[in-house]
């Protein structure tokens, strides 16, 4: 082994493939200052720094960064959930939408913007949100455990989750048809998810539990790594398999509330990018999760940019950007590199 | 001094409806290697399951160096137990390295640093089964040889005491399973770590094993050394098929055979049995006569009585009545030509009534002729004729003898001597 192989890491056995992941990795992470600070040139008031001598361009560009912040925010909390939710389930497939998760927020956020006005809808919605997540997960994890002996099924997770996503999506349907005018206008544009900023307040405390859940998600790494190779034989290695899973799965739960209190439902972003970080930095998750936080932060920022320029004065729905953007970009990449992510 | 490994005091166990394990008691000492043999589904694996504590013993209890195994934390269970299942897989595209550093995954510390000594037990792991040379492949790429290498590596990694092997080697190829076999028994040798192995191969586990386990039907049939366990008789009543077991000219060691070979197969060929059945006693007869290589012919069977429509499906001649009636007299005189074609007959464990006792009668003519008659022992509790007729045909046919058998195994040797010409 060269000098070289054994600078890049201490740890010679956390550093091995893909070859020179660390050097990448270091690129990546010195690229996004950069593409944080190009997303804050654009805007639908034009392309380019906004003059902060004027009181307009103060306006601008405190707007701008607020956008910035809760983008961030959000394509981190989803991008980490989704990394979280396919090591637990060993599904590629796997992510906030597929449990069941984001349904039952979505749920909850529904019937606290329809039901409650003024400041409880600020401070309350997170909250909700995540009870209802929560709610949501256990609804799930009952239905998926029937049956068998003790815990349930990676299969029968997903299947449950599945089916308790479009009840769940049916009854918020059913409530935006019966609710008036003015409801059903919020809870649609929240729907199809927007990053416009909500009030400092919720800003700060879903700050708070995204940081506090991705690091707790991070100390859970090397036991999300055991974990890959299933239940039983990370109970052999001696781990508490059935307490990884659940605290995970808590975890996943409450980053995906929080994203979906924050912005709506903004998808592709918690499925695609854990999958384009993998292939690009392999599957340890001690470094995957942070950088696929990094990365689900940046691209969704970078979307948002797009949104709100493309077609200035109008805005359009992030998530259409991050699909039709994302899509063609990430699967070229995908294309190129699952072998390093997934087994075909 | 040698200490007890692994006990099992009186453990049964099972799935929610089902009990798989019936009062195990064993033990097994430090420093042995034991083979853990049985039919499949016998539950081999749920042993496995149970020692390692992924399964809680409905009753009974599991000691581990001592140690009650449901009590020990499961770091110090890691510590004293390793696993390698039959496969392990990866859904994700991890490295060598990667797979083998869970091994220590237990030790690790909070942000899952490692210490001197884990990269210490990881590199000797990897050493020890040489796949150091395979450290930055991807697992998912090696061939099954070298993941189950692998898989050997990340277990020995934990650094335990007892290893067990759950069928861990059987879809290996034969270099890659003397491979791991040699790692197992240097392993054993060397570091004295006690090795529990599942197998399917009895022969290879007779040339390594200190001892044998047992197991049928969720119960430890017999504990003990290879000889006294491959015993031929005990395996092939638990494996419900003929085994022969015969010591290898140049090793000594035991050799567990089928009874697959050509010779004897040749030897049955041109033999005919004429089995005597019905109600579906027949079915297991024809399979086993038609797969030692008998000619079977079978009656006087009712139409649509179960017998008869295997019969058919199996291509077998048979004399057939109307169904629901008494046997008549054209039917009987077809079988008796039948009969004198035959080698032997073979009562099945049919119920007799008026209606086929005359087939009881054909038996004892054959009887008398000379021919072989082997009937399922105990007809006289199947007796629904009218004045206990066939009681005293039983009877008759003990005297003048016939043989009774009670297993199919049992008539299949009893059948063997007839054919046993010289070659």
């Amino acid at each position: 082994m060269n000098e070289k192989g054994q600078l890049c890491a201490e740890n010679r056995f956390a550093a091995a493939p893909p070859q020179g992941a660390c050097r990448k990795a270091a690129l990546f992470i010195a690229l996004i200052p950069l593409l944080l600070f190009c997303s804050l040139l654009f805007g639908p008031s034009g392309i380019g720094l906004p003059d902060i001598q004027t009181p307009l361009g103060r306006a601008i560009f405190s707007l701008r960064l607020n956008r910035l912040m809760m983008g961030a925010m959000t394509g981190a909390a989803l991008s980490s959930s989704g990394v979280i939710f396919q090591a637990l389930l060993r599904n590629p497939l796997a992510e906030p939408y597929v449990l069941g998760v984001s349904g039952g927020a979505g749920l909850g956020a529904t019937l606290c913007i329809l039901l409650s006005s003024g400041i409880f809808v600020t401070l309350g919605l997170p909250v909700v949100a995540f009870f209802s997540a929560v709610l949501t997960l256990m609804l799930v994890y009952t239905i998926a455990g029937q049956g068998s002996s003790g815990q349930p099924s990676v299969y029968s997770l997903i299947l449950s989750g599945v089916i308790v996503s479009s009840v769940s999506s049916s009854i918020i349907m059913f409530l935006v048809s019966t609710a008036s005018i003015e409801g059903m206008h919020s809870v649609i544009w929240w729907m199809l998810g927007s990053l416009q900023p909500v009030p400092a307040g919720q800003q700060i405390l879903s700050a708070t539990m995204i940081i506090g859940a991705i690091a707790c998600s991070w100390l859970l790494a090397p036991r999300l790594n055991a974990l890959a190779l299933g239940r039983e034989m990370a109970h052999y290695q001696g781990l508490r398999a059935d307490r990884v899973l659940a605290m995970g799965l808590l975890l996943g739960t409450l980053l995906a509330a929080t994203s979906v209190a924050l912005s709506g439902m903004i998808g592709f972003v918690g499925l695609i990018v854990p999958h384009v970080m993998r292939a690009l930095f392999g599957p340890d998750h001690r470094k995957l999760l942070p950088l696929a936080a990094i990365g689900g932060g940046t691209f969704l920022v970078l979307c948002d940019a797009i949104a709100r320029t493309i077609f200035a004065p109008v805005e359009i729905p992030v998530g259409v950007v991050t699909a039709l953007a994302g899509g063609p970009f990430f699967l070229i990449i995908l294309q190129r590199r699952m072998k390093q992510a997934w087994v075909s | 001094m040698e200490q007890a490994a692994l006990t099992f005091s009186k453990v049964s166990a099972g799935y929610k409806s089902r009990k798989v394990l019936d009062e195990v008691s064993f033990s097994i000492r430090e420093g042995e290697l034991v083979s853990l043999i049985g039919p499949n589904g016998c539950g081999k694996s749920t042993l496995l399951k149970t020692a390692a504590a992924l399964i809680r013993p409905t009753l009974g209890r599991i000691e581990l160096f001592g140690h009650d195994v449901q009590k020990l934390r499961p770091r110090q269970r890691a510590s004293l137990l390793g696993v390698v299942p039959q496969k392990i897989e990866s859904p994700m595209a991890f490295s060598v390295t990667e797979i083998v550093a869970n091994g220590r995954i237990s030790s690790m510390g909070r942000f899952g640093t490692l210490s001197v000594k884990d990269h210490d037990l990881i590199e000797r792991a990897m050493i020890y089964t040489d796949v150091s040379g395979l450290r930055n492949r991807l697992f998912n790429e090696l061939s099954g040889g070298e993941q189950q290498r692998v898989a050997l590596a990340m277990v020995l990694a934990q650094d335990p005491r007892i290893i067990m092997l759950d069928e861990s080697i059987a879809h290996l190829d034969i270099n890659h399973r003397q491979e791991v076999l040699q790692i197992l028994l240097n392993l054993n040798r060397e570091k004295k770590i006690t090795i529990l192995l599942v197998s399917h191969d009895l022969t290879l586990s007779a040339g390594i094993s200190d001892r044998f386990l047992l197991m049928d039907a969720g119960r430890l049939v017999k504990a003990g050394t290879p000889a006294e366990v491959l015993d031929p008789k005990l395996l092939s009543s638990v494996y419900n098929c003929d085994l022969q077991v015969k010591p290898d000219p140049y090793s000594g060691t035991l050799q567990v055979t089928g009874a697959l070979d050509n010779l004897r197969r040749q030897r049955k060929l041109g033999q005919t049995v004429h089995v005597i059945a019905g109600g579906g006693s027949g079915l297991e007869l024809y399979r086993h006569l038609l797969i030692e290589g008998y000619e079977v012919t079978t009656g006087v069977l009712n139409r649509l009585d179960s017998d008869a429509e295997s019969a058919r499906a199996l291509n077998i001649p048979s004399v057939l009545e109307q169904p629901f009636s008494p046997i008549g007299k054209e039917a009987v005189a077809e079988a008796r030509k039948m009969i004198e074609r035959a080698d032997a007959v073979v009562i099945s464990s049919v119920p007799f009534g008026s209606g086929n006792i005359v087939n009881l009668e054909l038996a004892s003519e054959a009887l008398s002729n000379g021919k072989r008659v082997l009937f399922a022992a105990g007809i006289e509790q199947r007796d629904y004729s009218r004045e206990r007729l066939v009681s005293g045909f039983a009877d008759t046919l003990a005297r003048e003898g016939a043989v009774a058998w009670s297993t199919i195994q049992e008539l299949m040797t009893d059948l063997m001597p007839l054919h046993q010409s010289p070659l």
